[in-house]
């Protein structure tokens, strides 16, 4: 039945194909996630930070850290002494 | 597109919203069978998106969902999500065919339980419009946590195909082999209960909304404001900054020539003053301040409510803003003409928030075949018996719930869904 089920997908592939726009995006999204994962490797940072290491725009970080932090890759750690910015750090 | 039997009901409501549940309801407590068809993907209109209503300050979702709960188990009412009318054709008194189109979710809904097993391992990330674009979604995707039915959809047109989503699902409730079905219809009154659309504030280049990020709209400041927010708190959409000067323009697309909506939205002062009143509590140490031509508080319990708010420290500015402009830091400056000592005055904020205003729904005039549905001179539903029958439509046995007549708060809505409910029971009993 499993095994059955399985080819769905290439029911549709071969009604429909993967759009050159939709594969850029997905390569894109892969490579920014990439980026913010290993800043925060050695440890904790703000949106800003990320941001500089990175050399994305700090919106384009905003936006995939918390996509990322949406699906369980990264927490929300302390706010910095000046109450502006949350540190992120990478779930364990 | 595979075609399915006729079938036949007392009413059918267009509209999932809080204005469609209602009528739908309504309708079938007296034993009326009803069809409710919702374009979305979960029943709950605009308002299950919302965090608070004003002037209680009761918690939306809180009301709607058991609400949306009662629409679906109730046994005189047949939901289809996803779904759409057209062709409506009133063929004789009481007597309306009309076309569903069942469009494919690419899952089986009597399958589905709404793991996410799928969604955590769908390698696609889009924009998620049920959180106006703040943050990502995957390409299967439950719409948002509260949604009803919870059950997931495939993004076909941002979906790579990868089939990982068919591996992983435990119950094999993924089927790419779905095409859109279209059923035949027969019933005997409509009710139109499409809502209205929110307006596009990209229109208004001088306000810099998509070129400036730290410029908002007031959805995506409710959607900050819920317990399901798409960031860990109130922040900055450019720099993931809590913000401690916020504004609100008002009036944006609203009682405003120059975009084509001359009208006043009616809700927009009262849920500025709202989501003021939440960030104030959201973050103590901020101020709130709201530019605004005037504050219409012309409900109960309105007047008191902004008085409350001018008492919890949120500043009213009288003038129109006439240009954004945003700082090397993200911050803003808003220009504007003091209405009150007729000087010009540039002031700094580090989020703007713009109360959108809202615009009626262009689908509703689409559905109707024949005869077709007159609008009035702003686009909405034309009410032709406004002082004695207000839902009655230019068609005989098709009524007009909520927002589609016009801009309405919440109670409104509901007060407006209870008339068409009622005058539809009338029209089919006599």
């Amino acid at each position: 039945m499993k095994d059955e089920k399985v080819k769905t997908i290439d029911v549709i592939k071969k009604k429909r194909s993967v759009s050159a726009e939709t594969k850029q995006q997905h390569k894109e999204y892969n490579r920014i996630k990439k980026l913010i994962l290993k800043s925060l490797e050695p440890e904790a940072k703000t949106i800003p930070q990320i941001a500089e290491e990175t050399e994305l725009p700090a919106d384009v970080v905003t936006f995939y850290l918390m996509t990322l932090r949406k699906y369980g890759s990264i927490e929300t750690g302390e706010i910095d002494d000046m109450d502006e910015y949350f540190f992120y750090k990478l779930k364990k | 597109m595979e075609q399915q039997n006729e079938l036949s009901f007392d009413t059918l409501v267009i509209g999932g919203g809080i204005a469609g549940s209602e009528a739908a309801i309504n309708l079938a407590n007296l034993d009326y069978k009803v069809i409710l068809v919702e374009k979305d993907l979960s029943l709950g209109g605009k308002m299950i998106h919302l965090s608070k209503v004003f002037p209680t300050l009761d918690c939306s979702a809180c009301i709607t969902t058991p609400k949306v709960s009662e629409t679906i188990r109730h046994p005189n009412i047949t939901i289809y999500t996803y779904s759409e009318v057209k062709n409506i054709v009133k063929v004789s008194d009481k007597k309306f065919t009309a076309t569903l189109v069942k469009k494919p979710r690419y899952v089986n809904e009597d399958l589905c339980t709404g793991c996410q097993e799928c969604e955590d391992k769908c390698p696609v990330v889009v924009k998620d419009q049920y959180q106006y674009d703040l943050v990502g979604r995957k390409a299967v995707y439950v719409p948002f946590s509260i949604a009803n039915p919870r059950v997931v959809n495939i993004d076909i047109e941002n979906c790579i195909l990868c089939g990982i989503c068919e591996k992983v699902c435990p119950v094999d409730a993924i089927d790419f082999t779905q095409e859109a079905v279209e059923i035949p219809l027969t019933v005997k009154s409509v009710i139109i209960a499409t809502g209205f659309e929110l307006f596009d504030p990209t229109q208004i280049l001088r306000y810099g909304f998509g070129k400036f990020k730290n410029v908002v709209t007031a959805m995506q400041m409710e959607r900050q404001l819920v317990p399901t927010r798409p960031y860990n708190s109130v922040l900055r959409p450019k720099d993931g900054k809590m913000p401690d000067n916020i504004a609100y323009i008002l009036c944006t697309g609203s009682r405003d020539e120059t975009v084509g909506n001359p009208i006043c939205s009616q809700i927009c002062c009262m849920y500025s003053v709202k989501q003021a009143q939440l960030l104030l509590g959201a973050l103590p140490m901020a101020d709130v301040s709201i530019y605004c031509m005037d504050i219409r508080a012309f409900g109960k319990g309105f007047c008191e409510f902004y008085q409350q708010s001018i008492g919890m420290g949120v500043e009213f500015h009288k003038g129109k803003v006439a240009k954004v402009t945003e700082k090397e830091n993200g911050n803003l400056i808003l220009r504007y003409e003091n209405i009150e000592n007729g000087k010009i005055t540039e002031v700094e904020h580090d989020l703007v928030v713009l109360s959108i205003g809202v615009l009626p729904n262009p689908e509703a005039k689409l559905l109707f075949n024949s005869p077709v549905i007159e609008s009035d001179e702003f686009n909405y539903i034309k009410q032709t018996d406004e002082l004695v029958c207000p839902p009655q439509t230019n068609i005989e046995g098709v009524y007009v719930a909520g927002t589609s007549s016009g801009p309405m708060d919440i109670p409104d809505s509901i007060l407006s869904a209870g008339a068409a409910s009622a005058c539809s029971a009338n029209y089919i009993r006599n």
